[in-house]
């Protein structure tokens, strides 16, 4: 028999035995955890990537060009807050303009217009483009929903983050 | 005279609730997430506190609820 078998005589079979009072306390911890993970999310000031600022930062607006140069059915892609902050403008067959951040809902890919509606190419999520909301697959939320102002001069602007589909707007 | 069988209902009911306070957990994480995610915020208090009762009660059976060593 090895040495170190002598000094700690456990048989194999018991090696991993978890009696069910650790079973239960290793539940109870993974409960602290999903708490703290709350609490965390509670604690933090910075929203988390994606979800709007619950303070409305002042943004910047970004030019986008003439409002007039989209047809219906076309599309541009922008950048808003920053380099990573991918956007959509489209007009629809309406005639609307809309843009919307490019991330998909469901697991981040990027959306894109086709055939008068924003499709996920990662596992075919489709989204509306009236106010972004998840028509098919598996997207269950809403893409957030860019700003846009039309100026005088004809030039569009993206101004800032719409409010959620159903959301009351903050005085 | 003839020894007791071991109560096990205790040590069932004690593992049954853990397990069911997981799920709980599981299931208010992900609410609040999407609810964050969609810049609602509200919510994260009363999930926390709600959150912290279901996690005390399940390391009170954890560590003292009698039969779970047998
Ligand atoms: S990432 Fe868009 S549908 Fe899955």
């Amino acid at each position: 028999m090895a040495k170190w078998r002598k000094a700690f005589p456990v048989d194999l079979a018991d090696e991993s035995f978890i009696s069910r009072r650790e079973f239960t306390r290793f539940l109870a911890l993974v409960s602290a955890g999903f708490t703290a993970g709350i609490g965390y999310l509670w604690g933090r000031k910075k929203p988390l990537e994606g979800a709007p600022d619950p303070h409305g930062v002042t943004e910047t607006a970004v030019a986008l060009g003439l409002a007039s140069e989209l047809a219906p059915g076309q599309s541009k892609l922008f950048t808003f807050r920053d380099q990573d902050d991918r956007c959509i403008l489209l007009r629809t067959a309406e005639g609307d303009l809309k843009a919307y951040r490019q991330t998909c809902t469901h697991l981040g890919c990027a959306v894109r217009f086709k055939g008068g509606q924003l499709e996920c190419p990662c596992h075919y999520g489709y989204f509306e483009c009236g106010h972004g909301f998840p028509v098919q697959g598996p997207p269950t939320r809403p893409l957030s929903g860019v700003a846009l102002e039309v100026k005088a001069d004809g030039t569009l602007w993206a101004v800032g983050d719409l409010p959620k589909p159903g959301e009351a707007k903050e005085a | 005279m003839r020894p007791k069988a071991p109560r096990t209902s205790m040590t069932s009911f004690a593992l049954g609730l853990g397990l069911l306070i997981l799920i709980i957990q599981v299931y208010l994480f992900e609410t609040v997430l999407g609810s964050v995610l969609d810049g609602h915020r509200s919510l994260l208090a009363g999930a926390f506190f709600a959150s912290l009762i279901l996690t005390l009660v399940a390391l009170v059976f954890a560590f003292r609820a009698r039969n779970l060593d047998r």
